[in-house]
Parts: C-alpha cells; structure tokens; sequence
C-alpha cells in the first residue's frame, strides 16, 4: 500500500478500554495506528506501534509526534481518547487528584493536538476527535472534577476548530454515555442506573455507537463539521 | 547548522505564507514577523512557525520555538528574520 493510500491514525491511551477497542476496529479497517499509554500493550498487529509515555509530558509527547511523522510522513487522523476519572464529592477530593485529572485529560488533549497538528498542517488535511462526557450537559454532582476537565476539553474543541480551519483540519469532540470501561468500574450499580434515566435513551453506549459517531466526524464528505460535540443518549 | 541555512529555512517558509496570501512579498533579513508593522496575519505568522520548526525536524534538530522561555523575553525572538536567526542558533547551541 502506498503511503498516500496508508491511514494514519494517532490514537492515546490504548492499552485497555475504548482506546483499545478503537485501535482494534482501525486496524481491522487497514490503517496504520499509532498508540500510547503509560503501560506497555498487549496489542501486537504488523500496522499497530506502542508508545509508552505519560500524555501529560511535554517533552515525550513531542518526542513521540516528531518519530511518528519522520517515520510515517504524515499523520491523517488523532483520537484523543486517553482520560482519567475520579468520582467523588467536592468535599472529599483531593488538590492532587484534581492535578492529576486536568493533566491527563485536558494537558494531555492540548499537547497531542498541538503537536499532530503541526505534522497535520503540512498536508493542509487532518481530523481530530476529542473526548466529552454527557457529564457536562448533566452538571454531574459528584463528577464534579472529571466533568469539569471534560468543559475545558469541550471549549478547547471549540477553539481549535477556529484555530486550525485554515489548515483544513476539522476538531470535533464525542461525548458518550457511560460506556463498561475500567473507568466506571468503581462506581455502583445504582448511580450508574440513575445516570442513564436521565437519558433520552436509557441504556449504556458500547463501543460500537462511539465509532459510529467518529466515523463521521473523520469521513472526508465531514468538511463543514468542526466545532461540534456531540452527545450520545439522546442529550444536548 | 549555520546561520545561511537557518535564514534559508525561514526565507522559504515565509514566502511560501506570501505566496499563499497572493503577495508578490519577498522575505529579507529585515521582514517583520508579526505586529502593526508587519505584512503577515496572525494565523500566516503561526504557519510560519510551524514551518519553520517543521523543516529543522526534518534535518533531525529538535527544538521548540514556542517555550516559555521564548515568549518571555523582553525582546521577543519573532520580531523579524534576524532576532529568530539568533534565536534558534542559540537554541541549537544549548
């Protein structure tokens, strides 16, 4: 396959959950991925690379961006899925569990856009898809610090749609409801039944319902969407 | 790297930003990079930045024009060809 025809994909935090299943279905597709987090994977696929870093370190991310684009020459699409979450009461949260979640999940996003979309602009063509949670739209009590790092992701998606329109590279975000990842394994089974009847439909994402939506957000007819979040569930 | 191929570099990155503005603009030494004084937009200034920091990556130097470093300083490295010529040579020297 010729590098033109060859997908590039970026995608962070896959050594489990979503992120996992994502690179999965990528390279089922024919692309070529590119994954990392702060473990090593178990994923082993002649398309797929492993890098291991901390998304929120500066220096290793643009390491890791600068070998991917000497290497591959291009980089077609970021999926940045890699985020923590601490559900608790405000009351009961630490300042440095705070840090840690706004590193990951807002640091993280900030870094991994702004470095692919620098190998991106020289291609004029690129596609980012950023990670919400219907949190937001829900004010979550209780998910006050994740939901509150998700807003800044939402926001950060809005301003980077107008900051990198004119290199054609479109920025949307993916806000899913809770989906059976390892992150909302801790929370019970009452709060999670709660959360999903305020929902318009009332049952849990699966991974399949997050590709669909990512799936439109790379497609190259998506051009005019940039921007935008959108929410499973039925939410707005 | 010498102080003729870091100009070079930032010479065709800012007349490819010209060229795609649909000047007739030619860089020179004295160009000014951003501010009231200076023919390029904001987003061209950002393009030429990151072209800049694109084609040293692609003869294997690995700097970031964009460190806090930079953007502190009194007189700031981006006002024209010049002061970003001196500055990535000190970045490369570090």
């Amino acid at each position: 396959m010729n590098n033109k025809m060859n997908k590039i994909m970026v995608i962070t935090g896959t050594s489990k959950g979503i992120g996992r299943e994502l690179s999965q279905y990528y390279l089922k597709k024919g692309y070529t991925v590119i994954g990392c987090s702060r473990s090593e994977s178990e994923l082993l696929h002649e398309r797929y690379e492993h890098f291991c870093l901390d998304v929120s370190d500066e220096k290793s991310v643009e390491k890791m961006i600068t070998d991917v684009s000497r290497k591959y020459k291009k980089i077609d699409y970021l999926l940045n899925n890699a985020g923590i979450a601490s559900m608790n009461h405000t009351l009961l949260t630490p300042a440095s569990v705070v840090e840690k979640i706004f590193k990951v999940n807002v640091l993280g996003t900030f870094l991994f856009s702004r470095e692919v979309a620098k190998v991106m602009s020289k291609n004029k063509w690129g596609r980012v898809v950023n990670f919400s949670t219907i949190g937001v739209p829900l004010r979550l009590e209780g998910e006050c610090i994740y939901t509150s790092s998700k807003a800044a992701v939402e926001m950060m998606t809005r301003i980077l749609a107008k900051e990198y329109a004119g290199m054609n590279i479109t920025v949307n975000a993916v806000g899913p409801t809770p989906v059976k990842t390892d992150l909302i394994r801790n929370i019970p089974e009452d709060k999670i039944t709660s959360l999903i009847n305020r929902q318009a439909v009332k049952k849990m994402s699966d991974h399949g319902d997050i590709i669909n939506v990512i799936n439109f957000f790379i497609n190259h007819k998506s051009n005019m969407v940039t921007g935008q979040v959108l929410y499973l569930g039925g939410l707005s | 790297m010498t102080e003729q191929e870091i100009k070079s570099i930032i010479h065709l990155a800012i007349n490819d930003n010209f060229e795609l503005q649909g000047s007739d603009e030619k860089a020179s030494d004295d160009t000014v990079l951003f501010g009231s004084n200076s023919s390029i937009d904001s987003l061209g200034f950002v393009n030429i930045i990151v072209g800049v920091e694109n084609q040293l990556k692609e003869r294997n130097i690995d700097i970031s024009l964009v460190s806090e470093k930079a953007m502190s300083r009194k007189n700031s490295p981006f006002k024209t060809v010049k002061t970003l010529v001196e500055f990535i040579q000190e970045e490369i020297e570090q």
